[in-house]
């Protein structure tokens, strides 16, 4: 069965190119299995691509994964600017927002102000599902929280896509997906004259990662991609951040990053696996 | 969010957050207007108390905007006023920590009758502090110095960096021979 993750969509972005596909057309037809990382990742390609006014087709056939976007709350987040090939069905209305206690549907991150309740559910997710304690549990909306804010303090015209989901696999896990179409880390840090001589996206994206590194000339700011690798690092998760044509991979049960070229996407996409702490 | 205040008396006011979970830099804005304002009120020696019993837990965004702006801008704009901290969670606390930490400063928390720094400190600032924090009378760095057994200019040093960090007050006082020194204390 071939998956739609954070790495998969990499290799798909580059043998397809679906952004040059008349009309924009991204394949899933070969796919059985969806990761949160993947669906963000495809909302923030699809809104990028409705950005310059087209409306792209996502080719999708397993009855499954049809089932699971809609489910995912994928097909609701992506139908004003995108189209399902096939149509969806009229059964839309049988799944309801926050019915499912494994799963956060995809959704559009537009302000500080809906991020409360969003990240209540953080919380509640990894308690219920994977015996995390609280203060675990707070770990991860920090993280989350500060990769969100990132989405809308440093874009003025796209919004960011979280979605979250839990697998009871042995051992369980869970993944969170966050992504944006904005203008990416490298367009982004180059607005701070300090950071001017950065030129392509792995050096912004190692930079980024480092306490205090930001648009703003301002010491309190840049805290977002530095904590979400420390609290990753603290529970022994795996991160990928990616932003351009670049990405690195953490994993942080040995703490090591390795960095790849791929296919150029606008905008920043955070994938963030975490084990569950049922041994504990 | 409704922060409530209370003024214990002329020398302390109580900001007490409402919690439990506080979010984001604009959030961190709104409050830390809240505290400017009661700062503006205050007179050389009084002491903001922020209560934080009703909080589980702030991302570091909020705390950067809110305890790392204010500290870093108290001792030029609110010169001999102070910022405490207390009722922290031991999460709170790591995470207050470590936010200041990463922006190194330090803040002052009250657990009970005692005080402690939290944040960036340094072994030498917080023999300092503490000998400051046991002192029931302002000290001369003079003074100080033949406690700690240190140089006058080391001694000084210290404490100018306390100052600048709005950790100790400063003001002037006059020798027992009769000369103008500066003598240093914590809180009033």
């Amino acid at each position: 069965m071939k998956k739609l993750d954070s790495n998969t969509f990499d290799e798909l972005l580059q043998e397809q190119e679906p952004s040059l596909r008349k009309p924009p057309s991204f394949d899933l037809r070969e796919i059985g299995f969806v990761s949160p990382a993947g669906l963000v990742q495809l909302a923030a390609w699809s809104y990028q691509i409705a950005r310059r006014k087209h409306r792209p087709r996502i080719l999708v056939d397993d009855p499954s994964v049809r089932s699971y976007l809609v489910r995912a709350g994928f097909a609701s987040a992506v139908g004003p600017v995108a189209d399902i090939v096939p149509a969806l069905n009229g059964d839309w209305g049988r799944y309801f927002r926050g019915s499912n206690p494994m799963l956060i549907e995809v959704t559009r991150i537009e302000s500080a102000s809906m991020l409360s309740d969003l990240l209540d559910r953080i919380i509640l997710v990894p308690r219920q599902n994977l015996k995390y304690r609280e203060t675990d549990a707070y770990d991860i909306a920090i993280a989350v929280s500060e990769v969100t804010q990132n989405t809308f303090d440093h874009n003025s015209s796209s919004y960011g896509f979280l979605s979250m989901q839990v697998y009871k696999s042995n051992p369980p896990f869970l993944e969170i997906g966050i992504a944006d179409y904005g203008d990416g880390l490298l367009s982004t840090l180059r607005r701070n004259p300090k950071y001017k001589e950065i030129d392509d996206d792995k050096d912004a994206i190692a930079h980024c990662i480092r306490l205090g590194t930001s648009e703003h000339d301002d010491l309190t700011r840049g805290t977002g991609l530095h904590h979400l690798l420390e609290i990753t690092y603290k529970h022994e998760g795996l991160v990928q951040i990616r932003s351009g044509n670049a990405k690195v991979r953490y994993r942080m049960d040995k703490r090591q990053g390795w960095f790849f070229s791929v296919a150029t996407m606008g905008g920043v996409q955070i994938a963030l696996n975490l084990p569950s702490k049922v041994s504990d | 969010m409704h922060n409530s205040l209370d003024t214990v008396n002329i020398m302390e006011k109580r900001l007490k957050l409402q919690g439990p979970h506080l979010w984001t830099r604009e959030e961190a804005k709104k409050i830390r207007a809240e505290v400017t304002s009661i700062l503006d009120s205050l007179t050389v020696g009084d002491t903001l108390v922020v209560d934080l019993s009703k909080v589980k837990v702030f991302d570091y965004s909020f705390a950067n905007e809110l305890f790392g702006k204010t500290m870093l801008s108290l001792s030029h704009e609110h010169p001999g006023r102070f910022m405490i901290v207390e009722n922290l969670t031991e999460y709170t606390r790591e995470n207050l920590g470590k936010a200041l930490e990463g922006l190194n400063l330090a803040m002052i928390e009250r657990e009970g009758s005692k005080l402690r720094l939290i944040g960036k400190v340094h072994p030498a600032d917080k023999e300092t502090f503490d000998a400051l924090a046991h002192s029931t009378e302002p000290v001369s760095a003079g003074a100080l110095s033949k406690e700690l057994g240190l140089n006058l200019t080391a001694m000084n040093e210290r404490l100018s960096k306390l100052t600048t960090l709005g950790l100790i007050r400063r003001d002037k006082g006059s020798s027992a021979a009769g000369r103008e020194q500066y003598e240093y204390r914590v809180l009033r």
